[in-house]
């Protein structure tokens, strides 16, 4: 089977892309600057829940794409977990045909205008870029072209459906519609199967929808990608839970063959200090979903939310951000970060911590909070916080943070958002008891195939790696779907 | 028969012979074992805020190992060793409420504490669930050269303040005798609210290999000669305490803990032996106990309890001699 190095590196001799690498000498392409991507302004954005990042225009995207030189071992494809051929759909850009880019990341990513939207590049593609690598110079804006190339296909009315394989008539499960479930399911299609997702909530597209908020990834253009999905044939059945409404057993009597799990970490974690249980202490699962999948902020719904003056928001990673950005627009004065590490080491993507700083969020790093103190209605009023500072480093690097003794203070608050992590859902794993799990609460699978202890089973996504980006799911995903093909080809083989 | 029954920390215990925080009291199994087998009380094997640090690390380099559990992005990661703590402490809390389920002994919490930061919500789960009292393990490391001993000291007392504060259960203040005046720090621990004072804790022990040249671990377990530091600091205190003490390191047969007992001791606590001999080596400790005490015409504990404690009075003052000088002249 070709790889994808190999399927990368095919391409590039294409007369059109030799051509267009001869067109412009690698000194002027390197010259230009990166082209940075129009926003709006901060102290209006934080006012609305319209999306922060306007998009670039086709001429910037053709100069950014410009700046891409086509390169001979392209490392930025190293980066991309779903492998991604980033220099033919650049240099499709850059040929202006736009149609085609997007076609050319479709081929291996089931979403690219949220991808293009919500990935870490510069920690993935953008990190590996020959621009960073050698040059030391800003990367290739690989995410904004990609994101570029959706929009552009969306809006052109011209969506293409990527091809299909003959109906081969056998039905595969895919539990939970967020992205390593979607990314499944998108690749079983193609490959000919009958894909049914079975999504708990009344809606698609998992975190994708309850935890990332309009304002970085507005639930239509979610709703576009699916759509998509659907006319590839895969099929969404709402409100339906796997372990509860039907359960394993009963799918595989209605002829599933074979499931993929990507039910995710929908567990909050809180950090079990005092007061922690007092009104007005969300988790951040709680408060994003029921702001951006129940409407809470819109008058018109009837499913509130409280809202805060001054709002803390516990943790420093994208969740963090989304949540403090969030109760901005929900009309805090005061809303804040209290995070126990520096900046530095902040786990949020460089882009949101920025954005949040634009939008007068305050950041209270290396501050832990110690206590929760509440009025004589149980509503949180104050909550206790402690400097810290930075230890020896731990196992992943970052300097640890140590409680300074003594330096304990209160501040006002009304709405505190904890976003300390996730556990894994545990509805799918207490329904299945032969599973494999580990002291995590995450599956246990072959990370070849993404197989399980039960054999018909593959799961990918939070419940597999307690935690990680919309990207490495959707790679889980696709790594799932080649391994449940051979499973079934295999099957099929020695029946 | 002689009778051992005894109280420590206002428990009532059978006898005196409690088994000490480690491997042995990590289970509802072992522990239901050592009941078994007759042992007065348990300590259960203390939680160390250090180990929670180490576990963290341990699974960030697992999950980093596999591939497959990303932690540059994830909330989760950021605050491991959080959630580790708080899985700890839940499997704590959950042991502590199957062992009281499952015996009828005194069983005795033990937390080990190095900054009066993170224990006291603990301490009082610890109480909810049941435990009957608390050991406080607590060790400051008196290597740092940039803090004054009372600076030190006083972090003992403020962690066992604390402690106080948030439970109505006995505590117990388990340390090392590495202070410069031991004696008014137990008095001072005392004073502070400590029921009871477990005297010494052992720590893991540095040595070299010469062959290879480098540094290993000295044996884990305890040798009989260690008890005699204990001895003598038990002898000591028992008449300027109120609190009840409990000897540890070194004791390893009935003969030991009867001198212990004799010191001043209420208690007595034991492992290495237990590693050594089995749980089962606890009836014998008992049986030469019971026959000791027999011989010397003793019903009771009390009736010999502190009877060698040092006392202002009397000529026990063999506790404090701790240089050899006269010893040697005696001989010259």
């Amino acid at each position: 089977m070709e790889t994808i190095a190999e399927y990368i590196k095919k391409g590039r001799p294409d007369a059109w892309r030799a051509e267009l690498r001869k067109s412009m000498k690698a000194k002027e392409r390197t010259s230009l600057e990166r082209v940075v991507m129009p926003e709006q302004d901060p102290n209006v954005r934080n006012k609305n829940i319209e999306e922060v990042n306007f998009g670039i225009t086709e001429e910037m995207a053709v100069v950014e794409a410009h700046r891409c030189l086509d390169c001979p071992e392209p490392t930025c494809t190293i980066g991309c977990p779903v492998g991604i051929d980033i220099p033919h759909f650049i240099k499709k850009i850059e040929s202006k045909d736009f149609l085609g880019a997007a076609a050319v990341i479709k081929q291996t990513n089931a979403l690219p205008a949220v991808c293009g939207r919500v990935c870490p590049q510069e920690k993935q593609c953008e990190l590996q870029c020959f621009y960073t690598q050698k040059l030391h110079k800003p990367a290739i804006a690989i995410g904004n072209l990609e994101r570029f190339a959706a929009d552009y296909e969306r809006n052109s009315g011209k969506m293409s459906v990527p091809a299909i394989a003959e109906s081969n008539g056998i039905k595969v499960a895919v539990v939970g519609s967020g992205p390593s479930g979607l990314a499944a399911a998108g690749d079983l299609a193609k490959m000919g199967y009958d894909v049914t997702v079975f999504e708990a909530l009344h809606e698609i597209g998992g975190v994708l929808k309850y935890g990332i908020p309009e304002f970085r990834l507005p639930n239509d253009i979610v709703d576009v990608e699916i759509e998509n999905m659907r006319k590839m044939g895969v099929k969404f059945r709402t409100d339906f839970i796997v372990g509860k409404t039907a359960s394993f057993e009963d799918l595989r009597e209605q002829g599933y063959q074979a499931f993929f799990v990507g039910s995710g970490a929908g567990l909050p974690k809180f950090m079990n200090i005092p007061g922690e249980n007092f009104n007005g202490i969300f988790s951040s699962n709680e408060y994003l979903t029921r702001i951006n999948l129940m409407k809470a902020a819109y008058d018109d719904y009837d499913t509130p939310v409280l809202e805060g003056k001054n709002v803390a928001v516990v943790g420093g990673g994208n969740t963090a951000m989304d949540s403090v950005r969030t109760s901005k627009r929900l009309g805090a004065k005061r809303s804040m970060i209290i995070y126990r590490r520096s900046i530095e080491e902040m786990p949020a993507r460089v882009e949101e911590v920025h954005h949040a700083q634009a939008e007068e969020i305050e950041f209270m790093n290396l501050h832990n909070p110690v206590e929760y103190y509440a009025d004589e209605n149980g509503r949180v009023n104050r909550m206790r916080v402690q400097k810290m500072e930075l230890g020896e480093p731990d196992a992943s690097g970052r300097r640890r943070p140590i409680p300074i003794e003594g330096s304990e203070f209160d501040i006002d608050v009304d709405l505190v958002v904890v976003a300390v992590g996730v556990s894994p859902n545990p509805i799918v794993p207490a329904s299945l008891k032969d599973l494999k799990m580990t002291d995590w609460g995450t599956i246990v699978v072959d990370k070849e195939t993404m197989q399980s202890s039960i054999p018909d089973i593959f799961a990918g996504g939070d419940i597999v790696r307690g935690g990680a980006t919309v990207i490495l799911a959707m790679g889980d995903g696709r790594t799932a779907a080649v391994g449940i093909d051979q499973y079934i080809q295999e099957k099929v083989k020695a029946n | 028969m002689a009778d051992l029954n005894t109280k420590y920390l206002g428990l009532d215990l059978r006898n005196p012979i409690i088994a000490a925080s480690s491997g042995l009291t990590d289970t509802v199994k072992d522990i239901v074992e050592l009941d078994k087998n007759g042992v007065g009380a348990v300590v259960l094997k203390s939680i160390f805020e250090e180990q929670i640090h180490l576990e963290a690390d341990h699974n960030i380099r697992k999950m980093q190992a596999d591939g497959l559990t990303y932690d540059e992005y994830s909330e989760t990661m950021d605050y491991i060793d959080v959630h580790i703590k708080e899985k700890e402490l839940s499997n704590y809390i959950n042991l502590i409420h199957e062992v009281k389920s499952k015996v009828s002994i005194p069983v005795i919490a033990s937390i080990n504490a190095v900054t009066p930061l993170e224990w006291t919500s603990f301490a009082k789960q610890i109480e909810t669930a049941g435990a009957d009292a608390i050991e406080l393990n607590i060790f400051v490391m008196p290597f740092g050269t940039d803090k004054e001993c009372n600076e030190n000291e006083a972090v003992y007392y403020k962690i066992l303040k604390k402690v106080k504060e948030a439970v109505t259960i006995p505590v117990a203040v388990k340390l090392s005798p590495y202070f410069s005046n031991l004696g008014k720090v137990l008095l001072n621990l005392e004073k502070e609210g400590a029921n009871g004072l477990v005297l010494f804790n052992r720590f893991s022990a540095p040595d070299i290999d010469i062959e290879n040249i480098k540094t290993s671990h000295a044996e884990i377990f305890s040798h009989t000669n260690e008890m005699y530091n204990v001895l003598r600091w038990v002898g000591i205190m028992a008449n300027k305490l109120n609190a009840d003490l409990s000897a540890t390191t070194g004791v390893h047969d009935g003969a030991s803990a009867i001198k212990m007992l004799l010191a001043g001791a209420a208690t007595v606590q034991v492992s290495s032996t237990l590693y050594k001999n089995g749980v089962g080596y606890l009836s014998t400790m008992l049986n030469d106990m019971h026959s000791w005490m027999d011989k010397k015409g003793f019903r009771y504990i009390d009736q010999f309890r502190g009877k060698l404690a040092h006392d202002a009075n009397d000529n026990n003052n063999v506790f404090e001699r701790m240089q050899f000088m006269r010893y040697f002249s005696e001989i010259k």
